[in-house]
């Protein structure tokens, strides 16, 4: 992989890793016993074993000049093992918070792996990290493609990768130490949102170069969507972020934001990191990936770039809906309840839209399991914004809030919706990146569909059930207008829900390490001798490649 | 001309990035934006306190461990909530709130005015087991908040940072940060009277964990947890059958 | 900056609702503007195309 870099851009990378050395050695130096001091070793390690990898061959010659006339992928194949290795963390933390609510003494009477401290590990380590990285990975495939160039630079998107995951390294390792400002799916401190706020500027830039560079004159709408996550994650990232820090040798810091205003931005955070991150990003995957592997073009352009209009524009107004029947003030939350019903419309429009474009080709549906990841991921989608929107009206929500029954909507979108469409994304990329000509088995993408499949119908059944039942003990009334039932009265009603939730979870990781398994086996299996194609062939007439000018 | 400008839009891809930001600003801007000025409208009270270095200690130790991942502490507007757990929230209870902990899940019950409710020895015990005191709970143990030094050292540190914020702590406060601390959790002291000094008549000096030999997280924690919902009487007053807050004085 | 509440409060309700037609018309006129039409069909086809080499 270092091969391919020039004389330049090693140089640059070293001097980069250097730089990140000094850092960790001054964040240990001054933090001491502090976790920030545990962090400078972190960030120590990790720079110093890429710079001496890196050291240890740059004196190499220059490159092949032929490398130009190709896309750059390496990166991307790197991306792609991140992606599986966060999974299989991030899904194993939860299946692990989810047991310790069953099992409480799950946890061994340690600090770092009470509930408290791994359930932003495992929100941190999927959405982030297996979320994250799948987006990068298929954001750079996706843009060389449709953009029919290559990546502005060779450096970028390595310092983007590594960049990235060093972040999640620092906020989940935080988190087990207790490091965390305790917003919901912002937790990590300031010093590491800063450094992300580095690593995505340089991402956003490199994007925007390698569109520069595109020789087709329309941006592709896969690209838009992926525009989007990038840049309003940066907005929303920023904003919800700032803080001081009590001194520079701290982990600690404050918010700039005081109690119902810290309530507002946190919750315009954490609902569009939910849009922009797990919603419009994985859009792109599905306007590429699914049209890809079905060999049938989307069903409707103009109702994608509607849609994505539309979901930019709504979803930054639903945020208050987190905060119906609280010190919020009552017009706010209309509004976020207005604007949620209202949004069924774009997302409904791209759920049908994906579902439109299979139509006619419901045999490739039945025959091929990533096809049906991708095809379910639509049903998901369709299913979990109808959700949103029924639980953001007030009434609906003074039931729902505070129970299981979020859990089950979240999950709902990210195992039935983020990850399903982001294993027929992968099962799509990953032979085609490596020249293969299909997955190492395709038995194996067969049972990683239908666990994943009934890990997730069995987890949001038992969380809708265990939610509605929590919600309705609630405000039971005796017939002398009292309350019915105590609190612990509700818990102990939930016992049973949360045992098959964690069965449901277990189910999902399995498939998700055959998944990483078979993923493995197609990288170190042997290219097929067409090295030129990409897909397997199909019957029908294909547009031949008109390269311009 | 409008498809001259989308045309040109489209050309340049920096052109679609400030489409796609003036877009998206738009909901936060006339959502958030009205917030900022929102103290405006937020009734001041004159009782409002702040939260002791102690208490604030025993704050960051429930940010710490992920209290809010399981305890929400805003009672909602609604009959069984008012009902279950005491007056609904108002928006000036979590005025020095960095950041909020309003929560958005009811694993356990909610907080919002659990101080007061229980003795200091029922919280010790919960916390060092939940399961002695609650069989059927499923909460964490935290046995090492008994063991674990509170970190006195620093405190000022964190007022300071609350205070550069807006928070109206005095430099006198700063000053003494760490022997309030101490003072707080050591009744027999002499460090004991500032607190009470600079902090209000009301603030609760106690052992809490029983132990005067040294000042433990558990200490912190325990203190905090039985400030939450006192720190202002405003949510008693004006509620239709005027309620009574809890016994300041177990 | 001077502002208090109520004027924000006005400005949000008043403008954010004029900001939000005039934009969804303005999406709406590009979408279905009928030159843009041959472009999108490209798009649309384009991404099938199995050559997988940058254009030069």
């Amino acid at each position: 992989m270092i091969g391919q870099l020039t004389a330049g851009e090693r140089q640059l990378s070293v001097v980069i890793l250097i730089a990140l050395v000094i850092i960790g050695i001054a964040m240990a130096a001054a933090g001491r016993f502090d976790p920030l001091g545990v962090h400078g070793v972190v960030v120590l390690l990790c720079s110093g074993v890429l710079l001496a990898r890196l050291l240890s061959s740059l004196f190499e010659p220059e490159p092949h000049p032929e490398r130009l006339s190709k896309y750059y992928d390496d990166p991307i194949k790197a991306g792609i093992v991140f992606t599986m290795i966060w999974a299989v963390f991030g899904m194993f933390v939860g299946v692990w918070a989810a047991a310790q609510l069953a099992w409480p003494s799950l946890n061994f009477d340690t600090s770092w792996t009470s509930f408290g401290r791994i359930r932003p590990a495992h929100t941190t380590g999927v959405i982030f990290g297996f979320g994250g990285n799948a987006l990068i990975a298929t954001s750079f495939h996706v843009v060389q493609r449709t953009s029919r160039a290559r990546l502005a630079d060779q450096f970028s998107p390595w310092f983007v990768l590594f960049g990235y995951n060093l972040f999640c390294l620092v906020a989940v390792t935080g988190y087990l130490m207790g490091v965390t400002q305790s917003k919901e799916y912002a937790e990590a401190e300031w010093y590491a949102d800063l450094w992300l706020v580095i690593v995505w500027v340089t991402y956003f830039v490199l994007y925007i170069r390698t569109l520069a560079r595109r020789k087709e004159p329309h941006i592709y709408v896969a690209n838009w969507y992926y525009m989007a996550f990038i840049l309003v994650v940066a907005m929303l990232h920023i904003v919800n972020n700032i803080a001081i820090p009590i001194s520079l040798s701290h982990a600690k810091s404050y918010t700039v934001w005081p109690g119902v205003q810290d309530a507002m931005v946190q919750w315009w955070y954490g609902h569009n990191a939910v849009a922009f991150f797990l919603t419009a990003g994985f859009l792109a995957m599905l306007y590429y990936y699914l049209p890809k592997r079905a060999d049938r073009p989307i069903f409707s352009y103009r109702l994608s770039i509607l849609s994505f209009w539309g979901i930019t524009f709504f979803y930054m107004w639903v945020g208050s809906h987190h905060l119906h029947y609280t010190a919020l003030p009552h017009w706010v939350q209309n509004l976020g309840m207005t604007f949620s019903v209202m949004l069924l419309v774009p997302s409904w429009a791209s759920a049908g839209n994906a579902l439109l474009t299979l139509n006619g080709a419901w045999h490739k549906v039945r025959d091929d399991a990533t096809l049906r990841f991708m095809f379910i991921a639509a049903i998901f989608y369709g299913l979990s914004t109808f959700e949103g929107s029924f639980l953001a009206i007030r009434p609906v929500n003074s039931l729902s809030h505070y129970t299981d029954w979020t859990v089950g909507h979240v999950h709902a979108g990210v195992l039935g919706w983020v990850a399903m469409i982001t294993f027929g994304a992968l099962y799509t990329l990953v032979p085609s990146l490596w020249r293969r000509e299909r997955m190492y088995s395709s038995m194996l993408v067969e049972a990683h569909f239908w666990l994943a499949l009934a890990g997730t119908l069995i987890y949001i059944f038992a969380m809708w059930n265990s939610g509605i039942i929590q919600g309705l003990m609630w405000r039971t009334y005796t017939e002398q207008n009292t309350l019915t039932y105590s609190f612990i009265d509700s818990l102990v009603a939930m016992y049973p829900y949360y045992i098959a939730r964690t069965f449901g979870g277990l189910l999902f990781l399995i498939g998700a390490i055959i998944g990483s398994y078979n993923i493995w086996m197609t990288a170190r299996g042997a290219p097929v001798s067409r090295a030129e194609q990409d897909l397997p062939v199909v019957d029908g007439p294909v547009s031949p490649a008109t390269p311009a000018e | 001309m409008r498809e001259l400008f989308h045309r040109k839009l489209e050309r340049t891809a920096l052109g679609f990035v400030f489409a796609i930001i003036a877009a998206a600003s738009v909901g936060g801007i006339v959502e958030i934006a009205p917030l900022f000025t929102i103290d405006e409208t937020v009734e001041d009270v004159p009782d409002m306190r702040l939260y002791t270095p102690l208490e604030l200690a025993g704050r960051n130790i429930y940010v710490r461990e992920g209290c809010y991942a399981c305890h929400s502490q805003m009672i909602r507007t609604l009959r069984d909530d008012v009902e279950r757990y005491g007056p609904y929230s108002l928006a000036v209870e979590s005025k020095y709130d960095r950041p909020m902990l309003w929560g958005s899940k009811r694993t356990g019950p909610d907080l919002a005015r659990i101080g007061g409710k229980y003795s200091d020895f029922w919280h010790v015990a919960h916390l060092t087991n939940p399961r002695e005191v609650v069989p059927e709970s499923n909460m964490p143990a935290y046995p090492w908040l008994a063991q674990n030094e509170l970190d006195i050292e620093d405190l000022d540190l964190h007022l300071m940072a609350q205070q550069s914020l807006g928070v109206p702590y005095t430099d006198e406060m700063v000053e003494n940060a760490g022997r309030d601390a101490y003072g707080q959790a050591s009744p027999d002291t002499d460090f004991a009277s500032g607190v009470t000094e600079r902090y209000g008549e009301r603030t609760q000096v106690s052992t809490f964990d029983g132990v005067t030999t040294q000042v433990t997280e558990m200490d912190a924690l325990v203190a905090y947890l039985q400030v939450l919902g006192r720190l202002t009487d405003a949510a008693y007053q004006g509620t239709a059958a005027e309620e009574l807050p809890p016994d300041a004085s177990n | 900056m001077d502002l208090d509440h109520d004027t924000l409060v006005f400005i949000s309700k008043s403008w954010g609702l004029f900001y939000l037609i005039a934009f969804a018309v303005g999406v709406l006129i590009y979408t279905f503007w009928p030159s843009n039409k041959k472009r999108f069909d490209k798009a649309k086809k384009g991404i099938l195309d199995k050559e997988d080499r940058p254009w030069t």
